[in-house]
């Protein structure tokens, strides 16, 4: 087990090596260039030139580069080209908000999730199944930002029950913590829901019909009991696979959640650093959001065990 | 290594009881919401050193924590501000400027007159106007803490008025250690003796700039106006947060959650204007002019009939609808300084009052020797203007046919690829589209746009002696009429040589609520000076 953890954490170095790779040549040969963005509407090429020059742009890439990593390595994420600030404090100042969102999120559309799935699964074929399943394909297909303005429009705007922007850190209070992140949370979640629900639907539906449930069922075993103890545990694997999955999903459903919800997350640091060429931000926050995918789908394996004695490494 | 259930879970409580234990902490205190007003401003504020960049938000910046030598008054007349007294010699070549008393920066030091050399040099290296000063200035002489002198080498008109500039750069008074920092390079602090001060602290780059009032501050006696008189700061603190979304931002404006939205959906301006929770009104009554910018160095806009041509292709009443709806926030413009300027004026429009003509166009292009090579139009998608302008542009060129490579991007490729002077079809542009202020537009000498000097002009690169020639006598012109005489000359042979098109000027509305009073409307800068807000 130990060495299998080993062997995986150094294949995150060297998916974040390419990752890193892959970014620094994708962004520096994409159109687009600080200078001109800092020096504003205004400026003259020579102004241009100038704070180009003065930024080290002008440099050949090579040499961009390997001042980037040199400094990464030193874990040195570089500094903001716009707000002279370290990359590292940008993102620690961000991380809250978003860690708070994608939880919240996780917590509330898993919980609602399976429940539905079990539901739909127990109840197969009725009238419950089939509106659970409707209100899953909605739920996916409908855009994050259209679900979040209309959440705004009714229950900020016309019923006044919840604020429309904004974060507040859980240091100022429980209460206006939740409060801000309970409509950013349904919006974001409402896919995530319906992706794991029919998963859930789906796995529960196989192992429902397996002789073990029979024989349970045979042997007076409670329906509650039956269904979470026998069959939602064994159905576990390809929900916890799909959750893992899923996380990709709610990282680019962060950023745009964020967005609608002016969240001051990670995901708004990275729209805003993209649409400036921000390069030391848009590669430092690359850079850990791919390591966290990658030790993501690391917890999701390791869970496997949990669940599935027959499964070791 | 072995995992329990047991162990999950008492880590999953540990982390639980981690992330709530801060709730325990009190937060710490902030101005009451009665003396704070929250804005979200037009862009969001990258830049923290308004000499080094021209973009807007920055100036806005400045004008939080800066103060200036002089200040504009909502008549464009210049006002002495952070200067008591201040007068010319007999000869005109000797300006001499007394600080009035009292001046602190937020730091608590005193603002001395060396301070003022200093950051007058700085900008000037950076400001158009500034340049253009300085080519005049012998000498820039400090007499005592409190006052220094301009010499020239010969009379220049403008020295008052350069200094009391509203376009970007503006001329912001910083302290002298920060003033001699290379004009290319970015100043990192924050001191300046303006009304507010900025609060590090509290501030989260990408998300709110906070603004507190300072405490050191000394406003004028008279009553604020555009950027001169009394600056009576009347808030705690004023806050530019940063709500990328507009229609959130709306939102938030309607819930009372923000104070102040610097520009909303111009399209819905005229629905907030029925809500009877807010104020909705123009602050800039000189409004932006559109723009269409040619690249006079390569075919076919190095021909004069070719430019000539799209000003028969316009049609400024088509893009002002379609940016503004039915809305009248705008109207056409024909002059080469912006209407409702001291030098708007009427000469060589005969193409304005003609109309739209695509024969005529035609007929000029063909006159040009147009090859029937791709005119690249640079349309970038995500900008209110310059995104229907490239589409506008491409179509009125196809009905002349004329071949168009409309290149989409963002507004950041934009910026990048107008300053490229390689031919068009290895990677540089034929036309482009933007905004500018119609304060910095109707001054040829501060708005760089106005040039024509080739290489060191705006981006297009006109070549054009006359314009030039009469740039610099607009610029020793000895008073305002002989200026407005100037302009009538360099509007008749800028309509010749066309650098650029005019596409419509407008006028955008801010929208506040109602218990925010004494909003002071200017071109180019908001100022939250003034105003006060109500419980």
């Amino acid at each position: 087990m130990l060495a299998y953890i080993t062997r995986r954490l150094a294949s995150t170095v060297l998916v974040m090596g390419i990752v890193a790779v892959f970014i620094f040549l994708l962004l520096h040969l994409s159109p687009g260039d600080p200078a001109a963005i800092i020096a504003g509407d205004n400026a003259t090429t020579e102004q241009i030139d100038a704070i180009r020059r003065h930024l080290g742009l002008d440099d050949a890439l090579p040499v961009q580069f390997y001042r980037w990593l040199g400094a990464v390595l030193q874990g040195d994420l570089g500094i903001s080209i716009f707000s002279n600030e370290p990359v590292a404090k940008l993102i620690g100042q961000r991380i809250e908000p978003t860690l708070s969102l994608a939880l919240t999120t996780l917590f509330v559309a898993v919980s609602l999730a399976v429940t539905f799935g079990v539901l739909a699964a127990w109840k197969v074929g009725t009238w419950i199944d089939r509106a659970l399943m409707v209100v899953s394909v909605i739920g996916f297909s409908v855009p994050v930002f259209v679900v979040g303005y209309m959440l705004i429009y009714v229950f900020s705007i016309n019923l006044r029950w919840l604020p429309v922007q904004g974060y507040t850190p859980i240091a100022q209070g429980l209460g206006p913590w939740i409060e801000h992140l309970i409509l950013p949370s349904i919006a974001l979640g409402l896919a995530y829901v319906a992706l794991i629900a029919r998963i859930t639907r789906t796995a529960m539906l196989d192992v429902l019909a397996e002789d073990y449930i029979r024989t349970a069922r045979a042997k007076g075993v409670a329906t509650s009991s039956m269904l979470l103890k026998h069959a939602l545990k064994n159905a576990g694997v390809p929900i916890i696979t799909v959750i893992g999955i899923g996380i990709a999903l709610l990282i680019g459903g962060v950023v745009i959640t964020e967005t609608v919800f002016n969240i001051p997350g990670v995901g708004r640091l990275v729209v805003d650093a993209i649409s400036k060429r921000d390069y030391p931000i848009i590669q430092g926050v690359i850079l850990i959001f791919s390591g966290v995918y990658v030790l993501v789908n690391l917890a999701v394996d390791m869970s496997y065990t949990l669940l599935d004695p027959r499964i070791r490494y | 290594m072995t995992t329990t259930r047991r162990g999950v879970l008492a880590g999953g409580l540990a982390a639980l009881a981690s992330t709530s234990a801060p709730a325990m902490i009190p937060a710490r205190a902030a101005p009451p919401a009665a003396r704070t007003v929250k804005a979200v401003m037009h862009a969001d504020l990258r830049v923290l050193d308004p000499i080094w960049t021209t973009a807007n938000i920055s100036a806005y910046h400045g004008a939080m924590i800066y103060d200036t030598l002089f200040g504009l008054d909502e008549n464009f007349n210049p006002q002495p501000q952070m200067v008591g007294k201040w007068g010319l010699s007999d000869d005109k070549l000797t300006y001499t400027f007394e600080l009035r008393d009292g001046l602190k920066f937020s730091d608590g030091a005193a603002v001395t007159a060396a301070d003022c050399v200093a950051s007058v040099r700085r900008w000037a290296a950076r400001s158009g106007g500034g340049q253009t000063m300085m080519k005049r200035v012998k000498d820039t002489p400090v007499v005592d803490d409190k006052t220094f002198k301009i010499v020239l080498s010969e009379p220049y008109a403008l020295v008052i008025d350069t200094l009391s500039t509203i376009s970007t750069s503006l001329c912001y008074m910083m302290r002298r250690k920060d003033a001699e920092t290379d004009p290319n390079q970015q100043i990192r602090e924050t001191i300046g003796s303006g009304p507010f001060l900025y609060n590090r602290d509290e501030t989260r780059p990408g998300n709110r700039h906070v603004y507190d009032r300072n405490p050191n501050y000394v406003p004028r006696a008279e009553t604020p106006s555009a950027m001169s008189g009394g600056k009576v700061v009347k808030l705690d603190r004023v806050t530019f947060e940063n709500i990328a979304d507009e229609q959130t931002a709306l939102s938030a404006l309607q819930a009372g959650e923000i104070d102040f939205y610097e520009v909303p959906p111009q399209d819905l301006v005229d629905d907030l204007k029925k809500d009877p929770n807010l104020t909705v009104q123009v602050l800039n009554k000189t409004g932006h002019v559109a723009l269409m910018r040619l690249n006079q160095l390569y075919p076919p806009f190095n021909n004069p009939a070719a430019c000539q041509a799209m000003l028969y292709l316009v049609k400024q009443d088509d893009i002002m609808r379609a940016i503004f709806g039915q809305s009248k926030s705008w109207q056409a413009c024909d002059s080469f300084f912006a209407c409702g300027t001291p030098m708007t004026n009427h000469e060589n429009t005969d193409w304005f009052r003609h109309g739209q003509d695509i024969g005529k166009a035609k007929e000029l292009f063909a006159k040009a020797g147009y090859d029937g090579k791709p005119v690249v139009v640079l349309q970038a998608t995500d900008h209110y203007l310059a995104n229907p302008a490239g589409l506008f542009a491409a179509q009125w060129l196809r009905q002349a046919g004329i071949n168009v490579d409309l290149a989409a991007m963002d507004w950041g490729a934009l910026l990048s690829r107008r300053a490229v002077k390689k031919p068009p079809a290895e990677g540089g542009w034929n036309i482009f589209s933007t905004t500018v202020t119609g304060i910095t537009f109707s001054d040829p000498i501060q708005f760089t746009g106005q040039a024509a000097n080739g290489d060191k002009a705006w981006f297009g690169w006109p070549t054009n002696a006359l314009q030039e020639t009469l740039r610099e006598q607009w610029a020793t012109a000895p008073t305002l009429q002989a200026r407005q005489e100037v302009a009538k000359e360099m509007q008749k042979n800028a309509w010749d040589f066309v650098p650029h098109l005019v596409l419509g000027q407008f006028f955008r509305s801010s929208a506040w609520r109602r218990n925010i009073t004494g909003v002071i409307g200017m071109p180019e800068v908001v100022g939250f000076w003034n105003m006060e807000k109500a419980a």
